[in-house]
C-alpha cells in the first residue's frame, strides 16, 4: 500500500462521511484519531451506514472477520481496516 | 410494590457491577434516609434526570416507599426543555448523576428545585412503606417538552394491573435473565422491559440505551450472561442482524419487538438469528402501561403488522374516533374490517398530568383511543394497518412535530413551520422540516439551527430542512403535513452541511 493509495482511501472516506454526516461539524476539522460519533460528526446509528459502505465499496466481509466496533470509531481505524482487508 | 415479595438482582454487563437483592435493599434504605433528610413527603414528585444504571432503580423504589412519584426524564433534554417540564410538574427534588449536563443543574437551581447526586446517599438507613395503591407512582412525559407538556400518570394500581396481566399471560420463567437496552424514561423500557421482570423476582441486566457498540456485540452479550429475554425496537434489530454474530448458547427463550412496526421479513430474520420462534410484536402504549397486546405463544407464521391478542385488555376496532360521545356496539367494525383501535384495560393511566382536556380527548368511558388503525381477525387477533397519530417514529423513539414546531415558532425570523416524517431505511422515519423565513439568507438558517440546538434535544433536530414560501393548510386552516411533505419531496433540501460549514471549526 503506497502513500498515494492511503491518501486516496482517506479522501474517498471523507467524501462518503460528508454524505451521511450531521450538519455543524466539518469533516476536515477532524484528525485521523478523532472519534466520529463523540465529535458530533455522526449519529451513532450511522455506523451501520459505514458498514454498508465498506462492504459495497471494498468488499469487507464483516461476517467472516468478526466485528470490533473500535475499528469503525475513527477515520484512521477505518482506513486501516480497508487496508487490512486488502491484504 | 413488589409482585413477588422479592426482587431480582440488578446487573450492568458493561461495568460488571451486580447488586444482589440484599445490596439493593441497602441502597434503597440509604436513599430513603437521604430523601427524608431532604424533606420528601408523600405525594411529592422527584425528577430522575438519568437512567439505565443500578442506582436509578434504587432511587425509584426509595421514592415509592416514601409515597412519592418518580418522573424519569430523558438525560438528553436541553436545559430549556427540563425547565419546561419543571414548570409543569413542580418537582420537590431532582436526582442527577455525574453525566448530567451542567446547564441542566443550573436550570434546576434557577427553578428552585433542589438536586442531589444519586451517589450522595450517606450511610444512614431507613425503612418505610408509605405508598398507597392509588398514589401517583410514575409520570412519563411523552411530548410537549418545548411547550405544553403531556405527562402520562400511572398509579401503583395501574402499574400493578399491567404487571399482573403480563404475569398471567406470559408467566415469569422466560424472564429469568432479562436484558434491557431501552431507555428507562420510556414506558416500553421502564414499565415492561425492566420493572415487570425485576419486580417479579427475575434478574435484570441493564445497559445504556441505543449504543451501537453494544448492539454490535449483542450475540456475545447474550451468551456471556445467558440472557433468556430481551425487548427492543426494529432499528436496533436491523443493526444487530447485520453486525453482530449470532448467539450460540441457545439461552434466549423469548424476544419482544415494539415501539415501531415490525415487518414479517425482519421478524423471521430475528427468529433465525436468535434461535427461538418465540419472537413477537409487543404492542404497547405508555398510556396503557406499554405491552397491552401480543402473542403469548408466538410460534406462528410472521405477518406484517400482526400483533395478537390483548394482554389484560379488551381490544375493539371501531368506526369512530370520537371520544366525546358514548361508544356503542353499533360502531364496532366487523371481522376483517379496518377501523380505529380502542383499548379497555385496568392498566390505563390515571390521566395526563394536570391536562384533563387532553385526557378527555383520549379516553371515553374508560376506553382509550390509541390513534392506531387496525383490524381484528376471526381469532380476535389484532393487526395494525397504520396510524393517525401525529408523531414521527425515529428508531422507536416518538418525536412530536408540535415539539419541534414550538421551538421554531419562537425564532423571530420564522413566520411558519411544519415538521413531518420522512421514511428512512435505517431509522424507519426521520425528521424533516419546512420553514418559512422572513429573511431567507444563509445567516438566518445558521441562526435558526443554533437556536434549535439550544432548545431541542439532539434526537429531535430535523435531519432535512427546506426553506419554503408557504406552508400548505387544510380548508379548516390546519397544517397539512402530508401536503407539505409531498411538496418538499419534489425539491432538494437545504445543503445544511455546506451552510453550517461556515463558522465551524477549521
Amino acid at each position: 500500500m503506497t502513500g498515494a493509495d492511503h491518501a486516496g482511501l482517506l479522501d474517498a472516506l471523507r467524501q462518503f462521511l460528508r454524505s451521511i454526516q450531521k450538519p455543524g461539524v466539518a469533516v476536515e476539522s477532524l484528525g485521523l484519531d478523532d472519534p466520529l460519533v463523540a465529535s458530533g460528526l455522526l449519529d451513532s446509528l450511522a455506523i451501520m451506514q459505514i458498514v454498508v459502505y465498506l462492504e459495497e465499496s471494498y468488499g469487507v466481509d464483516f461476517a467472516a472477520g468478526g466485528f470490533d466496533p473500535e475499528r469503525l470509531a475513527t477515520m484512521g481505524s477505518i482506513v486501516g481496516l480497508i487496508e487490512q482487508s486488502r491484504g | 410494590m413488589f409482585l413477588d415479595l422479592r426482587l431480582g438482582a440488578l446487573v450492568e454487563p458493561l461495568s460488571k457491577r451486580r447488586w444482589e437483592p440484599e445490596r439493593i435493599a441497602t441502597e434503597m434504605s440509604r436513599r430513603i434516609a437521604r430523601f427524608q433528610r431532604l424533606g420528601l413527603a408523600r405525594g411529592d414528585r422527584v425528577f430522575l434526570t438519568f437512567g439505565n444504571r443500578l442506582e436509578f432503580f434504587a432511587e425509584l423504589l426509595a421514592i415509592w416507599r416514601l409515597g412519592g412519584c418518580a418522573v424519569p426524564v430523558d438525560a438528553r433534554l436541553t436545559a430549556f426543555e427540563v425547565t419546561t417540564l419543571v414548570q409543569a410538574a413542580s418537582p420537590r427534588l431532582a436526582v442527577v448523576d455525574e453525566a448530567t449536563d451542567p446547564a441542566v443543574l443550573v436550570a434546576l437551581t434557577k427553578a428552585g428545585v433542589t438536586h442531589v447526586s444519586t451517589s450522595d446517599t450517606g450511610d444512614a438507613e431507613a425503612t418505610v412503606g408509605h405508598s398507597q395503591m392509588d398514589d401517583d407512582a410514575l409520570i412519563l412525559f411523552t411530548s410537549g417538552s418545548t411547550g405544553a407538556p403531556k405527562g402520562v400518570v400511572h398509579t401503583h394500581r395501574s402499574l400493578r394491573a399491567r404487571w399482573m396481566a403480563l404475569r398471567e399471560q406470559l408467566g415469569t420463567a422466560a424472564f429469568a435473565r432479562t436484558l434491557c437496552m431501552l431507555p428507562t424514561h420510556f414506558g416500553h423500557g421502564l414499565i415492561c422491559n425492566c420493572l415487570f421482570p425485576w419486580l417479579s423476582g427475575q434478574d435484570l441486566y441493564i445497559t445504556p440505551p441505543f449504543r451501537p457498540d453494544i448492539i454490535m456485540r449483542l450475540g456475545a452479550l447474550l451468551d456471556e450472561h445467558r440472557i433468556t429475554f430481551m425487548s427492543s425496537v426494529p432499528s436496533v434489530w436491523r443493526m444487530a442482524l447485520k453486525m453482530s454474530r449470532r448467539p450460540q448458547a441457545g439461552s434466549l427463550q423469548r424476544v419482544h419487538v415494539g415501539s415501531a412496526p415490525l415487518s414479517a421479513h425482519v421478524w423471521e430474520e430475528i427468529r433465525n438469528w436468535t434461535g427461538t420462534r418465540q419472537v413477537c410484536n409487543a404492542y404497547g402504549i405508555t398510556e396503557t402501561g406499554s405491552w397491552v397486546a401480543g402473542l403469548a405463544d408466538a410460534d406462528v407464521p410472521a405477518e406484517d403488522g400482526l400483533i395478537g391478542e390483548g394482554w389484560g385488555a379488551v381490544i375493539k376496532v371501531l368506526r369512530t374516533s370520537e371520544t366525546d360521545l358514548p361508544l356503542d356496539a353499533g360502531c364496532e367494525c366487523a371481522v376483517g374490517e379496518t377501523g380505529y383501535v380502542w383499548l379497555n384495560t385496568p392498566a390505563l393511566m390515571k390521566g395526563y398530568f394536570q391536562r384533563d382536556d387532553l385526557t378527555r380527548k383520549a379516553v371515553s368511558d374508560g376506553w382509550f383511543f390509541t390513534g392506531d388503525i387496525g383490524v381484528l381477525d376471526v381469532q380476535g387477533r389484532l393487526s395494525l394497518r397504520g396510524r393517525e397519530r401525529d408523531e414521527i417514529n425515529k428508531g422507536g423513539m416518538k418525536i412530536y412535530p408540535s415539539d419541534v414546531d414550538a421551538v421554531v415558532e419562537r425564532f423571530d425570523k420564522a413566520s411558519d413551520v411544519c415538521t413531518f416524517a420522512i421514511e428512512d431505511v435505517l431509522y424507519g422515519q426521520i425528521v424533516g422540516m419546512a420553514v418559512v423565513l422572513s429573511d431567507p439568507q444563509d445567516d438566518t438558517v445558521r441562526a435558526l439551527h443554533a437556536w434549535m440546538q439550544h432548545h431541542l434535544a439532539e434526537p429531535k433536530m430535523p435531519s432535512l430542512w427546506w426553506a419554503v414560501a408557504e406552508i400548505a393548510r387544510t380548508s379548516r386552516g390546519k397544517i397539512n403535513r402530508e401536503a407539505v411533505r409531498d411538496a418538499c419531496a419534489a425539491q432538494a433540501p437545504l445543503d445544511m452541511v455546506r451552510l453550517l460549514a461556515v463558522g465551524a471549526a477549521p
